[in-house]
């Protein structure tokens, strides 16, 4: 089988990587051309991968072994429906973001590129080595690695003030995350004696059988198997819950958007951020094993859509209103990953990369014509002096907002119908479900606020009455995203297939349940199978019948999605919009504070971590550190007195020895009773 | 006829007590010197007198090799008396304490 070039996926962008790092001050455009070859060829070779697996099936195989112990820990690849899918999209992102870039930090003229096309390389590689790497383990190095990435890269203008400060946000917060994500590493290691994502030697694998009574696993502290591996899930879980954004560590993604535009499209929308959703999908054969895990992460993902949602109806900069909708579609994600849509996840995952990447893309377009203003009530009119940028931003704006026939439509449709469907037997996923499909109401609303208020109406500024223009390298990537945001959708029409019962063309769902032998365990149908017998959903139906729930779901989140844009249509789309959302009051205040969690994750740092680290100080210093200190000052007291006994005068060695002989003498005599 | 074991011992101790007094009292490197071989023949005197009167040789051996002993330990302290003299001019043991704290 000749999957021998898979490694040279990540490995190109990792030489442009090393050139633009050393030679970048001497090639042209500081290094951009050695990335955009580089992320091509990946793209190519990630297309090959796809093509092959299609026909040659899915593949393992370990390239590097590190510790050849007993667990061996092991770098190694798994190339599978997922994985190559996955490789597809971050390697497509990435070209279009290289050739992006060179409009928007190139012609813009901006210092420092050589530093910022190795970031962007960098990326790429460890983003797609994360990808397709076949253990838990490798996937924590390079989830750490993307990470590392993307605090360099926000923190790229790092002569102003705030970009270096939400550098160190995002840093801080994912970590934050990340630390129980290693704890969580390090458990499954302990427990399973491997992190292996595939095959029947792999941790999920185990764990079902596990659970079946068919294999013995080590738990700790005495937890029973079942609530041992629902702690490890959740640990794990902080990693995902971190890197994706989801409440309550969301915090850091709004201000990451202080980085240039090109990375929040590749880094902070399409790809990054799709790494802890991507994490649960790739193990989800461990997720579905624990109901309690999965409605977390249901509960989480539809409350996380809801609240990201009402936050961005408030925004007034372009980027911050785009990642509220990050925030909130990543929600929906792992809404139906907890409501057992795998299919569902993946194919937001998929359709929402192209589409967000988009918009941040066509964002990026506005700010380059608006002089690098974001405040959206500066914009307006733009929409006839930038007619591809308008065209494509719409195209994305209907997929985000989930308008028929735009690819969001199709995949956030899905995730609801999931939700739904096995929400009716079970309240808590219902709860989520109801939270989601709020949450498409304002979807829609803020995403065609943001687009009237920029495109529509007069333009309410002398730069927005001449915008500055943009050129074939930023129109390129916007008209192949555009284009994908509007038939990405069509990959996966379940619920034209469930109504007018045409089989066949849920491609997607065939795709991602075409795995067999050792990786049948990777497949759609197994984790459907699982998630029925462990965490026992099933799906429910409506009125009895499944095309009624199917209509139902697509009717109720289309028409709510239709009613936000209408009322952004009614409210904004007129030559002068006023700042309606003014009229919202404190409610208002709330939004635009992000319900004062920024305050509140503040006043937990200096409020209770602070003293809390202050107290643990003093104590180390005081007691522990006393303790020590003690012992130390006592020898040196006893011994400047004791030392006096060495006078350096043999005489008085002679008496001492003479004496302590007598005493010897004496005592042993006593002591033997045979004196007195 | 034999001379009883008391007087060996009584011997033996008085010869170990003269040396012992001499090392306590006397300042001069050299009559300590004198001091320690007195308290090796006593101990000498013992173990010839058990040996003799046990009919073991053991004892005796002993004796010869503390004597080599002896004479070795007189060898090096004479060294170092030597050097003594030569650093500070005297034979006085109190003197030698530069190297103490």
């Amino acid at each position: 089988m000749a999957y021998e070039y898979v490694p040279a996926i990540a490995a190109l962008p990792f030489v442009s990587f090393l050139l633009a790092l050393v030679a970048g001050k001497y090639m042209p455009k500081g290094g951009a051309f050695g990335g955009i070859a580089a992320t091509a060829g990946s793209l190519i070779l990630s297309v090959l991968t796809f093509l092959q697996v299609r026909s040659n099936g899915a593949h393992q195989e370990t390239l590097y072994t590190w510790v050849d112990a007993d667990p061996q820990l092991t770098f190694g690849i798994l190339v599978d429906p997922l994985s190559s899918l996955m490789l597809v999209i971050v390697s497509l992102v990435a070209l279009l973001v290289h050739v992006f870039s060179l409009g928007y930090m190139n012609d813009e003229g901006e210092t420092g590129l050589p530093r910022y096309y190795a970031g962007l390389g960098l990326f790429t590689f460890s983003m797609l080595s994360f990808v397709f790497a076949d253990n838990l383990l490798m996937a924590f190095m390079f989830f750490e690695l993307v990470g590392l990435c993307s605090f360099l890269l926000i923190g790229f203008h790092f002569r102003t003030e705030s970009a270096p400060s939400a550098a160190k946000k995002a840093f801080l917060v994912t970590r934050f995350g990340d630390y129980f994500f290693l704890i969580g590493v390090v458990g499954i290691l302990a427990t399973f004696g491997t992190t292996q994502f595939a095959g029947a030697e792999s941790f999920p694998a185990i764990a079902e059988q596990a659970l079946n009574g068919e294999a013995e696993v080590t738990t700790f502290l005495g937890f029973d198997v079942q609530t041992w591996f629902t702690i490890l899930g959740l640990l794990v879980l902080g990693g995902v819950v971190g890197k994706s954004a989801q409440f309550p560590l969301h915090t850091w993604l709004p201000d990451a958007m202080e980085g240039p535009t090109p990375v929040s499209a590749l880094i902070h929308a399409a790809t990054m951020v799709a790494a802890g959703v991507y994490l649960v999908a790739r193990m989800y054969g461990f997720y579905a094993l624990s109901p309690t895990a999965l409605a977390i992460i249901a509960f989480v993902g539809g409350f996380t859509a809801l609240f990201a949602a009402t936050m961005g109806v408030v925004k007034n900069e372009l980027k911050q209103v785009l990642a509220y909708s990050t925030i909130s579609q990543y929600g929906y994600m792992m809404l139906a990953l907890g409501s057992g849509g795998y299919v569902a996840a993946v194919f937001h995952l998929m359709t929402h990369a192209f589409f967000k990447a988009l918009l941040f893309l066509g964002a990026g377009s506005v700010i380059i014509a608006m002089h690098h203003n974001e405040d959206m009530w500066d914009m307006g009119g733009l929409k006839d002096k930038m007619p591809v940028t308008y065209a494509t931003f719409l195209a994305g704006s209907l997929a985000l907002a989930g308008i028929f026939p735009f690819s969001g439509f199709w995949s956030k449709d899905e995730v609801l119908y999931e939700a739904l469907a096995h929400g009716l037997n079970s309240p808590l996923l219902l709860a989520a479900w109801v939270m989601g499909l709020l949450a498409v109401f304002f979807t829609g609303f803020y995403t065609f606020r943001m687009v009237f208020l920029t495109f529509h109406g007069e333009p309410r500024s002398d730069t927005a009455r001449d915008p500055h223009g943009v050129r074939w390298n930023v129109k390129g990537p916007l008209t192949v995203l555009g284009t994908l945001a509007v038939v990405a959708g069509f990959v996966n029409m379940v619920p034209v297939q469930k109504v007018l019962g045409i089989s066949g063309i849920d491609y997607l769902h065939g795709w991602l349940d075409s795995q067999s032998g050792q990786f049948s365990a990777l497949s759609a149908h197994h984790y459907s199978d699982l998630t029925h017998d462990f965490a026992h959903y099933t799906a429910g139906t409506l009125f009895g019948s499944e095309v009624a729930t199917v209509l139902v779901s697509a009717g109720l989140s289309l028409g709510l999605a239709l009613a936000g844009v209408g009322l952004a249509y009614f409210l904004y789309n007129v030559s002068r919009p006023e700042p309606h959302t003014e009229n919202l009051g404190s409610v208002r205040d709330v939004l635009f504070s992000n319900y004062y969690l920024d305050e509140f994750q503040v006043w937990l740092a200096e409020g209770v971590t602070l003293p809390a680290a202050r107290s643990a100080d003093t104590f180390d210093q005081g007691v522990v550190d006393g303790v020590v200190n003690g012992a130390s000052s006592v020898s040196l007291f006893s011994g400047d007195r004791i030392r006096r006994i060495q006078s350096g005068i043999v005489t008085n060695y002679a008496a001492l020895l003479a004496l302590s002989l007598v005493v010897l003498v004496v005592a042993f005599g006593l002591a033997g009773g045979w004196l007195l | 006829m034999t001379v009883p074991m008391n007087y060996y011992l009584v011997l033996s101790a008085a010869v170990f007590c003269i040396g012992l007094f001499g090392i306590l009292t006397r300042r001069n490197a050299l009559m300590f010197l004198i001091c320690v071989e007195l308290m090796l023949n006593a101990a000498n005197i013992n173990l010839i007198a058990f040996s003799y009167f046990h009919g073991n040789l053991t004892g005796q051996v002993f004796a010869l090799f503390t004597i080599g002993l002896a004479a070795a330990e007189v060898a090096i302290g004479i060294g170092i008396i030597l050097v003594l003299v030569r650093n500070f001019r005297d034979m006085d043991v109190r003197k030698a304490t530069t190297m103490r704290w």
